[in-house]
Formats: C-alpha cells, structure tokens, sequence
C-alpha cells in the first residue's frame, strides 16, 4: 500500500505540473488585466489541432516549438480586436465574452477538423515506461515534466529579470502608476496576454500527447487550473503553482481509497481553503 | 485616469462564481430545428450534437438522414413525405434532454421519437415518452433498464443491452486470458450496467474481481487507476468505458506498457474511438455492434458507398447504421400497422424482423416480444491497426459473429414487466 501512495504521489505532482501550467497561463490574464479566461480551455485546444496539422510538415518536434507560438499570435489578436474593448468595464463583461468565445473556439474546431477524435502519434521512444518498476514514469512524462519546469523557470526568468517582465509585475500592482511612468498599457496587456496564451498552447500541444485530441479537450481542463488559482491565491503565481500540484496529489491518493471521488476532491480541497483561508494559500491578504 | 487602465474591482467571489458558471456551461449547448412542413410524418432526433458524444450523434444523425432521403424517394411514409426534426439534447444533461423531447412532442407533434446515445438520456426520454404516449425507438442508449425493468410499451431499442455486450465476449476472455479482472469502469449508468453483466459472468466461471474503479465521465488522467490495477496483477484489465475517457485510458495503458504485462480487453467498442488513437493503441478484445467490412452480406456495399458520399469518404460506423436501422424501423412498423398510432405502431414492431436492406447484417434482426429489445447479431474480434496497403478505416478484425437472442437474457429475466394502455 505504501509503494502504491508513494506512485500515486509522484503521479500526482507529474498531472498537477500540468495543471499548473495552465492556470498559470489564466493567473498572468487575471492578474494584469482582470479577466476570467473562459476561453483558456479553447486555445488549448488549437494549440493541440495545430500540432496534429502541422506535424506532417514540421515533425513532432517542429509542431511542439511551432505551434504554441501560434496560438499565441491567435491571443494577441483576440485580445487586439474583442477583449481590449472591455476593459475598465465590469469583469463580468469580459467573463461573457471568454465564455461565448469558448463556445466559438470549440465549434470552430468541430467545423474545421471535425467532431471525432484524431490520432495524434508521439515519438516511440516517448511512449514507453523508463524501467519496468516505476512503470508509471513514462518516457512522455519525464519529458512532459521537464518541458513544464523549463517554461515555468522561463516564465519566472522573464518576469524577474526583463524589462517586460518587470512591467507586468508592476503592472499587476498599480497598473495606473506604471501608465502615468510612460509604460504602453495597452502594449503591455496584449504581451501579457499572448504569454498567458502561449501557456495555453503549449499544454495543449503536451496534452494531446496522452489524451484524446477532440474539440472539448480543454473543458475537463480548464477546472482543475481554475481551482488551482484560487486555492494557491489570487493573485501569486507561486501559488498558482502550488495549488496545481497539490490539486494533481489529493486526486491522484483519492483514487487510491476513493477512485470516484478523485474529482470531486478538488472541489472539496476548495471548499475547504475558502473557508480556512480565503486568500488561498499564498495568495496577499487584501489583494482580492 | 487612463482610459481602460485600471479594472473595475475584480474580487474573489467573481473569481469563484466564474469558476461555477464554467461547471454549468457543460450543460448548456445551441439547439438545431430543420425546416417545418405540414401534412408531412414528423420523426424527431433528440440525440447529442455537442459534448462528448457530439461524434457519435452526428454519426447516427447521417445514417438518420440518409434513411429519411431513401424513404422520400420510395414515396414516403404511408404516402407521406417524412420530416426529420433534429434536436441537440446535449451529451450529458438529463433536463435539457427530456425538454427537448417535450418540445418534439408537444409543440411539433412528432410521430415518432428516437434518442438517446446516454444511457440516463435515454431512459429518462423513454420515461416521458411513455408518459406522452409517443412511439420511441432508442438508438444507441445502452443501460439494460430501457429494455428491461423499466420496459415501455411504446419504447424499442436498436443498439443491444449491455448484458449481451458481455455475454457475447466474456466466454473468449474467460477462456483465453484467465479468470481474475480488474475493472476500470465508467461512473454512470452504462458502465454499472457493463460491469454487473461481466461480474455476472465471472461468478458463473467462478472467476475473481480483483477490483474495480469507477471513474468520473470525462476523466482525463487514468494513471493512478492503471497503477492500481497493475499492483493487484490480474489476468485481464477490464476497460469499461465510452469515447474519450476510451482513447484517454488506452493511450496512457500503451505509454505505461500495461499491454505488455497484461491481456486489456473491454465490452464495446466503437469506430469512432479506434479512428481516435495511435497505432500502437489499437489493440485488445471487443466487441462491435455493427462492422462496415461485411464481405457477402447483402447490400452492406452500397449502404457504405452511400454514407461514404456523405460523410466526406469516411465509412460508416454502428452509430451511422443505428441511426439508418431506428429510422427505417419507424417506417417499417407503420406500413405493417398501415396506421400511425402508436398504440398499433408498437403492436406491430413486436416481431418485425428488419428486411436485408435494413438490417445489412446476418441472422435476421428482429425486435423481441416482451422487452422489445432488437436481437441483432454481435462482432466480436479484436481491435487493429489498419493493414498495410488496406483500408485506413479497417481498424477492427472480426473473429465471431454471436445472435443477439443467443447473448440475450431470457425476457422473464430482464425484469421488463410490460403494461399497455387499457
């Protein structure tokens, strides 16, 4: 039982680093500009249509590099054309448009490449278990990992040691002060958006790689990432770090004693941080 | 102040309540309506077009299609032009479901219902149409009660129950893989009803279940359900799931390499779900409903070569044909009652065994008197990557074809306990 919680906990970490990966994508939209990114499961989903698409042209590893790039240039635009417009507004405006976007995203990608799942083809060398005994760390996996810590480093290298980065920090603080110092708001959010964006897309991409690749991929997704933010604290990146791979743990011990409880178990971890700590866990007293 | 700078107050509260309207977003989804005409047999679709069944419920909504064109150029319906009204029920809520159904039945005055593909849709919608009064044929709900202890006069089934699922496979996996299981089981009415047929057939080889997960529907990450299945060691690892909880479990079986150690094998298996995965994950026992490569059987060509003409060259799968089979069923009841009120409609179809062209199968299918459960026969084989030089969509190899009536439960045993109008 022990060998088989101590799996389960290493597995854990392994689903809840994706999930962190998303919901960093959706902290570093809300943080600067306010918005609730309904959206977010969708563009994970083009990030994964795109690899498939472009796969035959580029490769396995052309379409992972590639195509995260492009859905962030899809954000950029959206962000340009609908979702400037309302900010200053009411959050709730913004939170019906991601909403219906959803809508558009995961109807396009029925229109565009169908209703049915596509096979999408790792590398054979990916698509095996490391060594027989710790049968669960698959060679997609490590590299999944990996790929996660380095755009998590990359992310946190960027935010603290660039310009742009340090704009965005700042922005989320006081994004008035930052104007009035002679910061391009409107430049800064978009940027900030199609970061939060290529987050997306590059869990789409890795996603595709143990999932079936269909329209509503990103729906049974975009839930866990919600909830890691508001258990890790609005507002915190680290937290929303935190929060996935703790989310990514209790589900995978819950399907140890519970399997069918292995869902509803982060919804109950969020019921019960609401209520011990509304901040969340690392989230700044005051700050929501 | 810049303009646009500053958001108004985003709270915490906003945060949790956009997080709950996303939970019940999966409920909501566009519905369709086809264009009205009078003086015409309304038939009515309440079937998924959007969710997790969206693929399939597009498959049995172009079998539905070509029926209704097929019926139109012979003539009609008893001389009547047929209408398909095509509702979206959504792939898993129950309320907008029967809504829809509602609104076929009382606004649009259908003659006849067909859906589910959701187990808990379908019986939901088999419940209100017996209410209604309204002759229903299930295409593709599978759970046992539709057909058994919540029969319906007026309610008849094309896809099988899941008891003949399993009693068509499980003598091959007792016999060719061992006797103890480990089950991973989705979590509403279609895997119980999967697990209790394969349980069932267990005890009586006096086999072992070594354990059994259910699982959410839509669950993303199988591993730690692998994982455990894997420490207990069983014969076989039973999967008992439907379309993408399917592709997700397969896909991460083959990256662990449980298809090395162990025999996986299930109960259904869909088209669908194989034209979804790699290569390597087209493995296993199965069974299908419906196979489109049927070398001899009558007709099966060219219904092939129909749909394909519709589908942008994609074959049909037993989605399509029960989409074809339910609608074709409507119109065959009604010429033999030569009547469309349900009451004789239902009298009728007790029996009626569906002519070659309909039933594009061996064996003779015929709905059953006494549970009007449709006996068609079964495709039992394995799953396979497509053979070189072959068809890209030959992706199933069938071993066994099983009556429907031979895997059936006996009607005193399915606990179907008819009652007609007075």
């Amino acid at each position: 039982m022990t060998q088989l919680l101590l799996f389960n906990v290493f597995n854990g970490l392994i689903i809840g680093a994706f999930y962190a990966l998303m919901a960093l994508g959706l902290s570093l939209i809300l943080n600067l500009s306010g918005v609730i990114n309904f959206a977010h499961g969708g563009f994970l989903a083009i990030g994964g249509y795109l690899a498939y698409t472009l796969i035959p042209y580029l490769g396995f590893w052309g379409a992972l590099l590639v195509s995260p790039f492009l859905v962030a240039f899809i954000g950029i635009v959206i962000e340009r054309v609908l979702i400037r417009r309302l900010y200053g507004r009411d959050p709730l405006y913004s939170l019906l448009l991601t909403f219906g976007l959803a809508f558009m995203i995961e109807d396009g990608t029925r229109f565009i490449w169908g209703a049915q799942s596509l096979p999408y083809q790792i590398p054979g060398w990916l698509a095996a278990p490391l060594s027989s005994e710790y049968f669960f760390l698959t060679g997609y996996r490590v590299f999944m990992m990996i790929l996660v810590a380095a755009a998590v480093l990359g992310l946190f290298l960027i935010l603290n040691h660039t310009r742009l980065g340090l704009r965005i920090r700042a922005g989320t603080l006081d994004l008035e002060t930052v104007s009035v110092l002679g910061v391009n708001v409107r430049v800064l959010r978009n940027l900030n958006f199609g970061l939060g964006i290529y987050l997306a897309g590059l869990a789409g991409v890795l996603a595709v790689g143990m999932l079936g690749l269909e329209p509503t991929i990103g729906d049974n997704l975009i839930m866990p990432s919600f909830i890691a933010i508001i258990v890790g604290g609005l507002g915190s990146l680290p937290g929303t770090l935190a929060g996935g791979l703790l989310i990514g743990v209790a589900s995978g011990v819950t399907s140890v004693f519970f399997p069918s409880a292995s869902e509803a178990v982060i919804y109950v971890m969020m019921a019960a941080v609401l209520i011990v700590r509304p901040r969340g866990l690392l989230g700044e007293e005051g700050r929501f | 102040m810049i303009s646009g700078a500053a958001p108004k107050k985003l709270d915490r509260r906003i945060v949790i309540k956009a997080a709950v309207a996303g939970g019940v977003a999966q409920l909501a989804a566009p519905f369709v309506l086809t264009a009205r005409a009078a003086d015409t047999v309304k038939i009515g679709l309440d079937n998924p077009l959007t969710g997790t069944f969206a693929a399939l419920g597009k498959n049995e909504l172009i079998g539905a299609q070509l029926a209704v064109d097929q019926m139109n150029a012979k003539g009609g319906n008893l001389g009547r032009q047929v209408e398909l009204l095509v509702e979206d029920s959504t792939s898993g809520d129950t309320a907008t479901a029967v809504q829809k159904a509602l609104k076929l039945i009382d606004r649009d005055k259908v003659d006849f219902l067909i859906g589910n593909i959701n187990s808990a849709l379908a019986q939901a919608m088999a419940n209100t149409s017996n209410q209604k009064g309204v002759f229903h044929i299930v295409p593709g709900g599978h759970t046992d009660t539709v057909t058994g202890s919540q029969c319906h006069w007026n309610v008849f089934r094309v896809c099988n129950t899941t008891r003949m699922e399993t009693n068509s496979v499980s003598k091959l996996l007792l016999e060719g893989y061992g006797k103890k299981w480990y089950f991973i089981t989705t979590d509403y009415a279609f895997g119980h009803s999967l697990q209790d047929g394969f349980e069932a057939s267990l005890k009586q080889a006096n086999g072992t279940k070594l354990g059994a997960d259910f699982t959410p529907l839509g669950t993303t990450d199988f591993s730690a359900n692998l994982i455990k299945a894997q420490s207990v060691g069983p014969d076989a690892i039973i999967l008992l799931l439907a379309g993408d909880d399917m592709i997700n479990c397969l896909k991460q079986a083959v990256q662990f390499g449980l298809n090395k150690k162990f025999h996986i094998a299930g109960a259904q298996q869909e088209l669908e779900v194989n034209e979804g995965l790699p290569p390597d994950a087209l493995f296993g026992d199965w069974v299908f409903e419906w196979y489109w490569k049927q070398p001899g059987v009558p007709h099966v060509e060219q219904f092939v070569a129909d749909i394909r003409k519709r589908s942008g060259g994609k074959v049909p799968t037993a989605r399509t044909w029960f989409g074809h089979a339910a609608m074709w069923s409507c119109q065959l009841a009604a010429e033999k009652a030569k009547s469309l009120e349900p009451i004789k409609l239902a009298k009728a179809m007790q029996g009626l065994v569906l002519p070659p062209e309909v039933a594009l199968m061996p064996n003779n299918p015929y709905y059953r008197i006494g549970d009007n459960q449709l006996m068609p026969t079964l495709f039992v084989g394995q799953s396979q990557p497509a053979p070189a030089g072959g068809d890209p969509e030959d992706l199933f190899k069938v071993s066994q074809l099983v009556k429907g009536d031979e895997a059936a439960l006996p009607v005193d045993q399915t606990g179907c306990k008819m009652e007609w109008p007075s």
